[in-house]
């Protein structure tokens, strides 16, 4: 099962994460899954990776999080986007459309 | 501990758990059952404490939170390793405490200025005939009515004083000082006045005095009304107008006196004649004017000394004035302290640099140790800055640690030494206070020494690949190693250590050679008592029929066997001296002078009370009084330097004022101001002829009675002194021997310094061998545990173990050694009859150093010779 997956390039984590947050609080498993599943489970989080990455963003204050029950069994720690994590998303959303739409360019040239 | 990262790892387990669960149940659900689930879900997530870590690494503090654990990890590990830990703690402890204390000896003695206003502008006047910085008094006016560059010239001095208040009479210190006094150290009085010029102007000009501040404390309650009060000084009635402050204590830095009174009332103090210029009988301490240079002050100096030749060309034939620093007696005690205290600091800085090289080896050892732990580190990913830390932190808890022991060390040491009494009658304290910054001194070079100690052998490990460091164990091959840092290190700190050790045996050899010597007199089984008949009002013919009134009821005394009595005994730090001219001299200027000898005033029956030999001749006389032929005893010296042979009873001598004096009688050489002069003339006359209100009474008592009895029998002549005249203030009552405590006061100071060093370099010798030499022997175990195996007999075992050391221990000694006798050489200035070419001295630091040698690496000498190789090899 890993082999089809592909790692992820650096630095792309931060944007996915924060995009993945944007549209309702989730705790590291649930943005892991949610990942997997919107990327047709080509992109796979390491655990390495994924809570080093949202403590990273929450010390940035891009992020915040509480403890809340999740449908079953332990508590679970949700992350949510702060206005300043909104802000950030944007702008490396945008910027990310601009590398990726000039390496396009440059591989069908 | 509750610290904010115990919350975060809750949450940071928690919240792991949490995903773990969640993949748990998504296995689960998958239709695995419980336990596989848990299996599959734990080996995707991985290692969770590496996740941990990285998400530490995030925090905001993490680099805090790393030194706490660093912290931690260090304790855990000298907790594990007390033998290192410990020994690197006393070594730092006891070289910083080495040079703490004497530092802070030297800064109160020599560095800190005195504590009066503008105290650069404060020198003492002495004559450049001498060192010890004594005047006669008209030479010290001629200064202060004859110059233009000083705005006060002081003079004082120290006289015995009966001082009565509410109805008991002490014997005190008072400084008579001139109207000037006050001016020149400028101080505030704390109440009252202090005394001026119209105090001075005319004997008995005014009955002023003025308390010290320790006086003020200690007699008179620090009553604050004590401004007014009139009190009794030798009788006569004084008023009290002022006290010192707190800090002031003359302008010498270890005599404290009680009062201060007009030196223009020296005759009813019973002092002898200020005023014959060929009698120096004052110190000086002169103020210079803003602005005036030393070359300018010098030359004015030169042009009064010339006046004064030119006028008195008799008396002062060798006038002339220096200016030396105030504090320590001029150049007196100053210059020889100076040097002592700079050869003590050199041995406390190589008692540092030994302590310094011991640590380096020590930490060089410990790492050598630690390489395999720290290579595999480095394989699982540790970066080398987090090493450096972890080393770091250690080095920085034993350095504190050490510095902390230090502290303590020094601080004891100082306070007690402030709080000490040296054995003498004078009024002697040393004003030595631990200083805060001593202590942050002492913490700074324990911390640099541990952190760069420490952190230097990490350079070697950075060198090696961690890869083979696993692989062998951390047991590089031994076998023709380069020869190591530490190895040098070792051999270094020996020498050096060395050098203390011959040092203290020199001292302990002259201090045991000046204990036993011949001083003319025997100080055992027998009581000195001291007092100033003037101070309870005889003087002249009214003294002499109380001494000998005195003598006679202490002769009936049961247990005593002879007794006399003198004006001064000798090595009793007052000492007079007189000229002497040859019979034929009829010029009695200062340059025919024969010599000057020491003059003592004594009693029939005080030599063989004494117990000092009489030669020749006859003991003086009662029968020898003001109306007959003036006479003396001499001493073996005298006769010799005056008639070149010792037949000399019978002959004559001249006194300054031209008076022929017949000897009649020899006695034999002694010592008389200090245990390391050269053979002095004395001259004794008879104190019937020349009454002197100043009594020594020597009692000599059975030598069979044991020590008890010296001191019950000082304690009933107090009680007969007391019966005739309870008025008569007697200063010291005790046996002779513990009166000549300050006659061996320096030798025994610096021996005690000496010694400790010495004791503190062995320590640290021994640490250090032991150390380095139970580290060889554990690391090569294996290897020499194969050797025993292969059938090495004893000697072999020991030679591969140990050889090394015992090469570096040998060459080490040797060099300190011979450095160590190199440098006792400027050991013979202070301590008496130090000579390092004894070979007593030379056997003893060989000895010494062989048996601390072989002590050391006894230990592990046993270890290696115990070696079973059949549990060893099994072990590893």
């Amino acid at each position: 099962m890993p082999n089809k997956k592909t790692d992820l390039i650096q630095g792309t984590l931060d944007l996915l994460i924060l995009k993945t947050v944007a549209h309702e609080p989730l705790h590291g498993y649930g943005i892991a899954q949610r990942i997997l599943l919107t990327s047709k489970e080509i992109l796979q989080v390491q655990q390495g990776s994924l809570y080093p990455a949202l403590h990273r963003l929450q010390r940035q204050g891009l992020l915040k999080s509480e403890w809340k029950e999740s449908g079953s069994g332990p508590m679970g720690k949700y992350y949510t986007l702060t206005a300043l994590g909104r802000k950030s998303l944007q702008e490396e959303q945008a910027q990310w459309q601009r590398y990726a739409g000039a390496v396009a360019l440059v591989l069908e040239s | 501990m509750r610290f904010p990262w115990n919350r975060m790892e809750a949450d940071l387990k928690r919240e792991l758990e949490h995903h773990l669960h969640q993949l748990t149940a998504e296995y689960e659900r998958r239709g695995h059952s419980h336990e596989d689930a848990m299996w599959m879900a734990k080996r995707e997530f991985g290692g969770s404490e590496q996740v941990k870590e990285m998400c530490r690494d995030e925090r905001r503090w993490a680099w805090m939170f790393g030194i706490w654990q660093d912290f931690a990890f260090a304790l855990r590990h000298m907790r594990r390793s007390p033998g290192f830990a410990g020994t690197a703690v006393l070594t730092l402890a006891l070289g910083i405490a080495a040079n703490v204390i004497v530092f802070g000896v030297l800064q109160a003695l020599v560095l800190r200025p005195l504590d009066v206003p503008h105290a650069d502008r404060l020198m003492t006047l002495a004559r450049t005939d001498q060192t010890y910085p004594i005047l006669p008094y008209p030479e010290v006016r001629d200064v202060r009515d004859g110059n233009t560059v000083f705005s006060a010239v002081a003079a004082w001095s120290v006289w015995d004083v009966g001082l009565e208040a509410n109805g008991v009479t002490r014997p005190v210190w008072a400084f008579p000082v001139n109207g000037q006094y006050f001016e020149a150290v400028a101080i505030k009085p704390f109440l009252g006045r202090l005394l001026e010029r119209a105090d001075d102007d005319h004997p008995e000009a005014s009955q002023a005095a003025v308390l010290s501040w320790p006086s003020w404390q200690s007699y008179f309650g620090a009553d604050p009304n004590i401004v007014g009060k009139t009190i009794r000084l030798n009788k006569h009635p004084y008023t009290i107008v002022g006290v010192t402050p707190e800090g002031f204590y003359g302008t010498e830095k270890f005599i404290q006196p009680a009062i201060f009174v007009p030196m223009a009332n020296a005759a009813s103090f019973g002092e002898g004649d200020l005023e014959s210029r060929g009698h120096a009988s004052v110190w000086s301490v002169v103020r210079i004017k803003d602005g005036v240079t030393t070359p300018q002050v010098q030359t004015e100096l030169n042009t009064i000394a010339a006046g004064i030749r030119r006028r008195y060309p008799k008396d002062e034939e060798k006038a002339g004035f220096k200016l030396t620093r105030p504090g320590l007696m001029g150049d007196f005690l100053g210059a020889p302290a100076r040097a002592f205290l700079a050869g003590v600091m050199v041995l406390a800085g190589i008692l540092l640099l030994a302590a310094c090289a011991n640590l380096g080896s020590l930490f060089a050892a410990r790492t050598a140790d630690r390489t395999r732990e720290i290579a595999i580190r480095m394989a699982i990913g540790s970066s080398r800055w987090r090493i450096v830390r972890q080393v770091l932190v250690e080095a920085l808890v034993i350095s504190i640690l050490g510095g902390a022991c230090a502290c303590g060390l020094a601080w004891m040491a100082l306070t007690s030494l402030a709080a000490w009494h040296p054995p003498t009658t004078y009024p002697i304290v040393f004003f030595v206070r631990p200083q805060p910054s001593l202590i942050l001194m002492a913490l700074l070079i324990s911390v640099l020494a541990g952190v760069l100690f420490g952190v230097m052998p990490l350079r070697q490990i950075f060198k090696t690949d961690p890869n083979d460091s696993i692989k062998s164990g951390g047991n590089q091959s031994f076998r023709g190693r380069r020869w190591a840092l530490r190895d040098v290190l070792l051999a270094a700190q020996i020498a050096l250590c060395c050098v203390t050790v011959t040092a203290a045996f020199v001292s302990l050899r002259g201090l045991g050679k000046a204990l036993t010597m011949d001083l003319g007199f025997n100080p055992k089984h027998a009581v000195v008592t001291t007092f100033e008949l003037s101070q309870a009002g005889y003087l002249g013919a009214a003294a002499d029929q109380f001494q000998r009134r005195l003598l006679e009821r202490v002769s009936q005394l049961p247990g005593v066997v002879e007794a006399g009595y003198a004006n001064s005994t000798p090595l009793n730090e007052d000492t007079t001296t007189s000229s002497v001219f040859s019979q034929q001299t009829a010029d009695f200027r200062a340059s025919n002078r024969a010599f000057y000898c020491y003059d003592y005033a004594v009693s029939p029956g005080y030599f063989t009370a004494a117990r000092t030999p009489l030669l020749a001749g006859r003991d003086v006389s009662f029968a020898d009084t003001p109306k007959t032929p003036p006479v003396a005893v001499v001493n073996q010296q005298f006769a010799r330097r005056l008639f070149h042979s010792e037949h000399a009873v019978g002959r004559y001598f001249k006194n300054s004022s031209g008076l022929p004096i017949q000897i009649v009688g020899v006695v034999a050489d002694g010592k008389y101001l200090t245990l390391s002069e050269d053979p002095s003339e004395v001259a004794f006359f008879p104190i019937s002829q020349e009454a002197a209100t100043k009594t020594s009474l020597v009692v000599r008592i059975r030598p069979e009675f044991p020590d008890a009895a010296t001191n019950d029998m000082a304690g009933t002549i107090r009680k007969v002194i007391r019966d005739l005249d309870p008025s008569v203030p007697i200063r010291e009552s005790s046996a002779w021997n513990s009166q000549l405590g300050m006659t061996f006061f320096l030798s025994r100071v610096a021996t005690a310094a000496l010694g400790i060093f010495g004791a503190f370099g062995l320590l640290l010798s021994i640490a250090g061998t032991f150390g380095l030499a139970s580290y060889t022997v554990s690391k090569r175990l294996r290897e020499l545990s194969i050797r025993v195996a292969l059938g090495a007999d004893a000697k072999q075992v020991l030679s591969a173990a140990l050889g090394r050391m015992l090469i570096v221990l040998g060459s080490g000694s040797v060099v300190g050694i011979v450095l160590g006798v190199a440098a006792s050489r400027l050991l013979s200035a202070i301590v008496y009859q130090a000579s390092a070419q004894d070979p007593f001295v030379l056997a003893a630091v060989a000895f010494t150093v062989v048996l601390t040698g072989s002590l050391s690496v006894a230990g592990p000498v046993r270890r290696a010779l115990h070696i079973d190789p059949a549990t060893l090899l099994r072990e590893q």
